[in-house]
């Protein structure tokens, strides 16, 4: 039963925490328009990790394993492309949000934002939602009698305990100032979009589609194992891998300095605009 | 922009050619069963390419998983899943279902 709860929280860990970046990231910036569309988002895939997790149990409409698969790495794809577009217009906005209640109160944001924060959280949330349901439903069927209830029981107390440790974790936040608040969550997500990358090179790796390289850089598992607290923590919120291969590791090694540069030509485009706003707010 | 995209391309051939080098594949079938890994121990030459066809023979969700060699995959009821591993060093190689701990495996390379 443990087990069960320890699955749960694993598998709900990631979606949590992505989830609850963007939830923070939007209250903190005073953009509230954004927040109903993250929980929009989230709501649209535990409804679809269900209906997927139990149609998938018929044999009749089971999809070729392997095309799954593929169908994920294409997803997370896509989540790292959006989430890239995101990091971007979310650091060009922190900029002018610093303090200036005014404009605060009536940042409203472009549609495709929206809709760009609802993709995010779906992704996230469908992903480990329909893994939890698949195991979840395994469980169910073992069991025909009323000895499953603990069991379920055991994995929505999983599935609680992941929110709170994300909440947790993001409370933490409410105590750095607006503008480290800004520069930890940018780095945050960045981190987040590259364990992404890494996840969907690994699965195509897995399915035989890309060559690892090498099938083995490093071995950090006398460090942080994968399957401790924290092996699992870090994995969950930047893709953390004891023993990654060489192409998971250049494939973080191109994104992240490439997304630097991108950030700081932003900021450096972006400056005589902010400073010019802050005399006229002044 | 314009250094990025040829760069991108070039890695992307890079990768997918050594992925479709199939020459050296090696196939092995591996089940699940209620009981465990069906066999619970294979082997493999070290360096090859290996195509390990996971089968879900349970009547429920199994995730192959395993941090020795950097996989996991759910896999459904009754379905075959191909896991492929290749340039292993000499070792043994653990792996587990990590929906149902006790049954585990490992992948002997020499």
């Amino acid at each position: 039963m443990f087990e069960t709860l320890l699955i749960v929280w694993r598998e709900s860990l990631e979606a949590a925490l992505i989830v609850g970046v963007l939830l923070t990231y939007l209250g903190r910036s005073g953009q509230r328009s954004g927040v109903a569309y993250v929980w929009a988002g989230t709501l649209l895939a535990v409804v679809a990790a269900l209906a997927c997790g139990v149609a998938s149990n018929d044999a009749a409409s089971h999809l070729d394993a392997d095309l799954q698969e593929l169908l994920q790495a294409g997803i997370l794809f896509l989540a790292v492309a959006v989430l890239t577009w995101m990091i971007l217009w979310m650091h060009r906005n922190a900029g002018g949000l610093g303090g200036d209640l005014r404009r605060k109160a009536d940042a409203a944001l472009a549609r495709g934002r929206l809709i760009g924060l609802a993709t995010i959280a779906f992704v996230a949330v469908f992903r480990e939602g329909l893994e939890t349901v698949l195991f979840l439903w395994g469980v169910l069927v073992q069991r025909t009698d009323l000895t499953v209830l603990p069991f379920i029981g055991a994995g929505l107390a999983g599935a609680a305990l992941a929110v709170v440790t994300a909440w947790l974790f993001f409370r933490g936040f409410q105590f750095l100032s607006l503008r480290r608040f800004f520069r930890v969550t940018g780095v945050l997500l960045l981190l987040v979009a590259a364990g992404l990358l890494m996840s969907a090179v690994n699965k195509l790796i897995g399915l035989g589609y890309l060559s690892p390289v090498a099938a083995q850089v490093w071995n950090t598992a006398w460090l942080v194992r994968d399957d401790s607290p924290v092996g699992a923590f870090l994995g969950a919120l930047v893709g953390y891998r004891s023993r990654p291969s060489l192409a998971e590791v250049l494939a973080f090694a191109a994104y992240v300095p490439l997304m630097l540069w991108a950030l700081h030509r932003a900021d450096a485009a972006g400056a005589p605009v902010e400073r010019a706003s802050a005399r006229t707010a002044a | 922009m314009s250094l990025r995209t040829p760069a991108a391309i070039a890695l992307a051939l890079f990768f997918v050619a050594g992925g479709a080098a199939a020459s050296e594949d090696r196939a092995i079938a591996l089940a699940v069963e209620e009981a465990g890994f069906a066999p619970s121990e294979i082997e493999a030459p070290s360096g090859a390419r290996v195509r390990l066809e996971v089968t879900n023979r349970t009547a429920a969700a199994i995730e192959f998983e395993s941090f020795e060699l950097n996989r996991e995959r759910v896999i459904q009821p009754g379905q075959t899943a191909a896991v492929y591993v290749s340039g292993l060093g000499p070792g043994r190689y653990e792996f587990f279902d990590d929906f149902h701990q006790q049954r585990r495996g490992a992948l002997l390379v020499r």
